[in-house]
């Protein structure tokens, strides 16, 4: 499978929180293809050592397509990708992204939907406000941000008035999950996007109350964290590829020329499962189930890595 | 790789299971599947359970309305406007009440999850004539005589569940006049 590129210009750069730079993009050519809410593209941007490939959530609304806006926030331990967009990337620069895809669509049949934001996990819901007013939807928008860093877009979602409820926790006000997620009638689900600790505990707490899975909806994008270098072993082409402590596996085949499908670059798609011949994996994705990771023949290559220092693939 | 026989639309029920975590327990069935749901009835906590069956007035809010399935309809709806997200759903009888209470309760906001459909009571099918739509309950035998249309029709096991019921296509659609031999429904 191959992912069609499509060549965008930087139109404009707007900080939108003290640690989020807003980023709309323009096709160089034509227009651009419609998405759906909460779909993300990734950005390929031309790092120093190798090319950096990063998936950001549409925030702008679906119905134009006369351009993309993506928010990306700077992350302390940053690989290199948030980096690049806020120190080198100007206005007018050209870029290279994927076509939309989208695997935190809303459920339309919901009679209301509860979204929980945290911190730059406000992103998809940008995207989806357009539409879900559009809609005439009912919803609730609960955001927690820390004001001194990333509230984001906090002007515009008071807007929304009584459907919006925003927690600062630089001024010591937090969200309640027991609270927000009782009293809750049937039909209505809960998405979550945020930090991984944020989303374990809507998860948790929601279960707790008797919340059936099939309402909870999250998107848990990760970029891959660093790890020890090991070396994988590809036993169809012979190859043998070294891989770094600062790069994913996907990366470093990449960089040597393998090509392997994905879509998310963050655990969650199962685009780049990928057979594991021999070695051990520590996994860190979001896809595969308990049981798939305990049988240890397959792998996301985009987030997890060798368990030991090598790893032999079905590639 | 095993290939399986059977076509995949057709439902494969369960014997329904307590969800402890709920916070209703709402039970749904006609009287001849009491049986299959009353100890599940029996063990839950008296203020978390509702128990509803057909023609019994005793069990609806409203006496009259409760003997039909429109009455029991109406009151389920009731019961679910005020309900918990933690509700669960637990429903026993025909095949066809099944799927009619399901998607019931779909339209009032659950999700099926949340809903257990226990073993039909009987083998007895509704049918869906995809001639002239039709519908026929508790259809037993193969080929059928379409009471709408009045074609013979064959009853696939392919199920369409926003009907509650199995789909009939003419058997003899080249010659009408050819009568193939009736087989009881497994």
């Amino acid at each position: 499978m191959s992912i069609d590129s499509i060549a965008v210009r930087v139109a404009a750069i707007e900080p939108v929180a003290p640690l989020i730079r807003e980023f709309r993009l323009e096709a160089v050519e034509g227009g651009l293809p419609p998405f759906s809410p909460g779909s993300h593209i990734q950005v390929a941007m031309p790092g120093e050592v190798r090319e950096i490939r990063n998936a950001y959530s549409l925030c702008s609304d679906p119905a134009d397509t006369t351009g993309y806006t993506i928010a990306v926030r700077l992350q302390e331990n940053s690989r290199g990708g948030s980096q690049f967009m806020h120190t080198r990337v100007r206005v007018g620069d050209r870029l290279s992204i994927t076509p939309p895809a989208n695997f935190f669509a809303p459920v339309w049949q919901a009679r209301k939907h509860l979204l929980v934001a945290g911190g730059v996990g406000i992103t998809p819901f940008i995207s989806y406000l357009h539409e879900l007013e559009r809609q005439n939807a009912e919803f609730e928008l609960h955001h927690l941000y820390r004001g001194t860093q990333t509230g984001a877009y906090c002007a515009r979602l008071q807007q929304l008035g009584t459907k919006y409820f925003g927690y600062d926790s630089d001024n010591e006000v937090f969200c309640d999950l027991n609270q927000l997620l009782s009293n809750r009638e049937p039909g209505t689900h809960v998405y979550i996007c945020g930090p991984e600790p944020l989303i374990e505990g809507v998860c948790a707490t929601a279960r707790e109350l008797g919340w059936p899975d099939s309402l909870i909806h999250y998107e848990a994008f990760a970029a891959p964290e660093p790890g020890e270098p090991f070396k994988a072993q590809l036993a169809r082409s012979g190859k043998a590829v070294e891989v770094g402590s600062d790069e994913s596996l996907l990366e470093a085949l990449e960089r040597e020329g393998v090509t392997v499908p994905n879509l998310c670059r963050g655990g969650v798609c199962g685009q780049c499962a990928t057979q594991v011949v021999d070695g051990a994996v520590e996994h860190r994705d979001d896809f595969l189930s308990a049981d798939e990771k305990a049988s240890g023949t397959c792998i996301m290559p985009c987030v997890s890595r060798a368990a030991g220092n090598h790893l032999t693939l079905d590639l | 790789m095993q290939i399986d026989p059977s076509i995949k639309s057709r439902p494969k029920y369960q014997v329904p299971v307590l969800v402890g975590s709920a916070r209703l327990q709402l039970f749904i069935c006609e009287p001849a599947a009491r049986d299959q749901l009353m100890s599940l009835h029996q063990q839950c906590e008296p203020e978390q359970t509702y128990w509803l069956e057909v023609g019994d007035p005793v069990a609806c809010d409203s006496a009259a309305e409760s003997c039909t399935f429109e009455g029991l309809a109406a009151c389920l709806q009731r019961r679910l406007a005020g309900a918990p997200v933690a509700t669960r759903l637990y429903v026993a009888g025909s095949e066809a009440f099944l799927w009619d209470v399901r998607n019931q309760a779909l339209a009032a906001g659950l999700v099926d999850e949340q809903i257990q459909l226990a073993p039909p009571v009987s083998r007895a099918r509704r049918l869906f004539c995809t001639h002239c739509y039709t519908r026929m309950e508790g259809v037993e035998t193969s080929p059928h005589r379409c009471s709408g249309c009045g074609r013979l029709l064959l009853v696939r096991d392919h199920f369409a569940r926003l009907h509650g019921a199995y789909v009939g296509v003419q058997i003899n659609a080249e010659d009408p006049n050819e009568q193939p031999e009736q087989e009881v429904l497994q």
